[in-house]
């Protein structure tokens, strides 16, 4: 799962981009949307979704559970 | 039909000095007192005024064929036709990407059953096309401040393929001459001229309804936002293409140096989150648990200029801002796909005046309730304030990505079936109307404005015993024009960014936007 194939498929939902920067460890993007979900992409294609709208997130990104990785 | 009479009270200098209401006040009584003019004659029969703010539908989009106004049939050529990234005419719309359909609909309309598409407008629910019933969530598209503008270009509407993340999506229309809602605008008022105040999407279209005015963030670069402070070329009306970005919108997305949400100056122009619960954003570890962390690169800090509920309060006229969902989200927190609630549409949730703990919170933002049984209720008692601004939960907003139009469509004419047997009826009027045209492309050029606006075109209906029926109203409006009419109504002190707007559109030899009296019949 790559930074724009996540993007992608949330934002189609409706649900808008609202951050986008590499994170602190400078292996991955840290994302944020409208919604209140926050979600870490890694540069190995490691995803995961916390905060307030993580459940759908995970859903749309078909990952296991809200918090999980892909 | 009376435009402006009161003065400019808040120069921009003194806006950002006015951090009380009280300082404000002081300087503007005068002002209004030397205002020539008044308001228009009869304008006093209307008692109670209500706006209800949909999602995301420009008007081609809904009402392009709705007989007497200004739809597709009368677009020219090159408004209908979409050109690329370098300025050439495409010779096909590309795909929408990852599908028309949302996620989890079924059947699903993939992206691959999207390709070739002549280029052109096309009807969503055609029979003969992709046959998708008003009821299907349906993909959503950027629509965001810069981009809005690049789309536009110029008035001549033919970027809104070439700078979308959607491919051939703003493209679409439907045929919605069977909703409910086309039904209220054939016999009250459709207004076939009335955009969009601010360019770009909800947040900032939120803060036109009650403010007219762009947040701002102060030291942004010096903030935890700092990374969100967009790059844009020298026109300064669109951001800097990235070295990497296609360069066919054939080919796919394209990709921008920063899209952030700050203007390079710090304004607040794409999806910040408000300081206050319900927020996108928790609150900070140990924090006030009212509060959004501010440390939260997304999360505004406190707005302070003076909104239309500040002015209203200020004659002491009732009013309110009824949220659908808003004390379930704070009690049980946001479900999807129901109730959906969506916190940036909150405007006054970004205002100190309105934070938590002031009395003003507690009288004006108010439960709609779920399904908006409370302010239904509200209406059917005779209970309104003078001013009502509802706003439905996100199921029922018409939103693309989340919530289809039947549903919305459906329980907004609902409410307006409420409010025609409300006691209060008598001496109402109603506006509906979207926030913007949720990066779908509308065939009319925006009338040219300030550095804000206005935006593309959006439908609104105005629903009122003094409203001319079956009638199309062609006078150019904005969303600014609400707030017109509200100030004319009740001899309010004019907020500071429509004197600005009226200013500008003369400037530009525009006609004046109008104050919602071109639809009524007041005599």
């Amino acid at each position: 799962m790559d930074v724009d194939r996540t993007i992608a498929l949330i934002t189609a939902a409706g649900i808008e981009l609202t951050d986008r920067r590499r994170n602190d460890k400078g292996n991955g993007w840290s994302l944020s949307f409208a919604n209140g979900a926050s979600v870490e992409v890694g540069d190995d294609g490691s995803a995961s979704a916390t905060g307030k709208g993580a459940e759908t997130v995970a859903r749309l990104l078909n990952l296991p559970a809200a918090g999980g990785s892909s | 039909m009376n435009r402006s009479y009161g003065l400019a009270l808040f120069s921009s200098t003194l806006v950002r000095f006015c951090s009380t209401l009280a300082l404000c006040t002081a300087v503007s009584a005068p002002a209004l007192a030397d205002g020539a003019g008044g308001p228009p004659k009869g304008i006093d029969k209307i008692k109670t005024v209500v706006v209800i703010f949909a999602e995301n539908r420009a008007f081609d989009n809904l009402y392009g064929h709705f007989p007497g106004a200004d739809g597709i049939d009368q677009a020219s050529k090159e408004s209908l036709e979409q050109r690329d990234r370098d300025g050439s005419v495409l010779a096909e719309l590309p795909p929408v990407w990852d599908g028309l359909t949302a996620k989890g609909v079924t059947p699903p309309v993939t992206q691959a059953t999207t390709e070739h598409l002549p280029n052109g407008p096309f009807t969503v629910n055609d029979p003969k096309g992709f046959d998708v019933p008003l009821s299907t969530v349906t993909h959503d598209l950027w629509h965001r401040y810069y981009q809005n503008q690049m789309q536009i270009d110029g008035g001549k509407n033919d970027m809104f393929v070439a700078w979308a993340d959607s491919g051939a999506m703003p493209m679409s229309n439907w045929d919605a001459s069977k909703t409910a809602m086309w039904a209220v605008a054939q016999k009250y008022v459709l207004a076939d001229h009335f955009f969009m105040g601010g360019f770009g999407g909800s947040f900032f279209n939120h803060q036109w309804l009650i403010c007219a005015c762009a947040p701002y963030y102060p030291n942004a670069d010096k903030s935890p936002a700092k990374p969100s402070i967009s790059v844009t070329d020298e026109s300064g009306r669109a951001l800097k293409i990235a070295d990497n970005s296609p360069k066919s919108a054939l080919d796919g997305i394209p990709k921008f140096v920063s899209d952030g949400n700050l203007t390079p100056d710090f304004y607040a122009v794409n999806t910040m989150q408000p300081p206050y619960q319900p927020s996108g954003n928790g609150p900070a570890p140990g924090g006030d648990p009212r509060y959004a962390d501010p440390a939260k690169p997304t999360t505004l800090p406190p707005q302070t200029e003076p909104t239309i509920g500040d002015m209203l309060s200020l004659k002491r006229v009732s009013w309110a801002w009824y949220s659908g969902a808003w004390q379930y989200t704070l009690d049980h927190g946001n479900h999807e796909p129901i109730p959906n609630f969506q916190y940036h549409h909150q405007p006054f949730n970004y205002y100190a005046n309105f934070a938590p703990g002031t009395e003003a919170r507690r009288e004006h933002i108010r439960d709609a309730g779920l399904g908006g049984a409370s302010f239904i209720a509200a209406v059917d008692n005779g209970d309104l304030p003078q001013v009502s601004f509802y706003k439905p939960q996100g199921n029922l907003n018409e939103h693309s990505g989340y919530a289809d139009i039947q549903a919305g469509d459906r329980h907004i004419a609902d409410v307006i079936s409420h409010l025609e047997k409300s006691p209060q009826w008598p001496h109402m009027l109603v506006v509906v109307t979207y926030d913007e045209n949720g990066g779908i492309w509308d065939h009319v050029a925006p009338p040219k404005g300030d550095r804000w606006g206005p935006g593309t075109r959006i439908p609104a209906i105005i629903a009122s015993p003094f409203a001319k029926h079956g009638y199309v109203d062609h006078t150019s409006y904005d969303t600014t024009s609400i707030l017109r009419f509200i100030t004319e109504r009740f001899e309010l002190p004019e907020l500071h960014g429509i004197v600005v707007r009226d200013k500008a559109v003369a400037a530009h030899g525009e006609p004046p936007l109008g104050d919602l009296t071109g639809a009524l019949d007041l005599n």
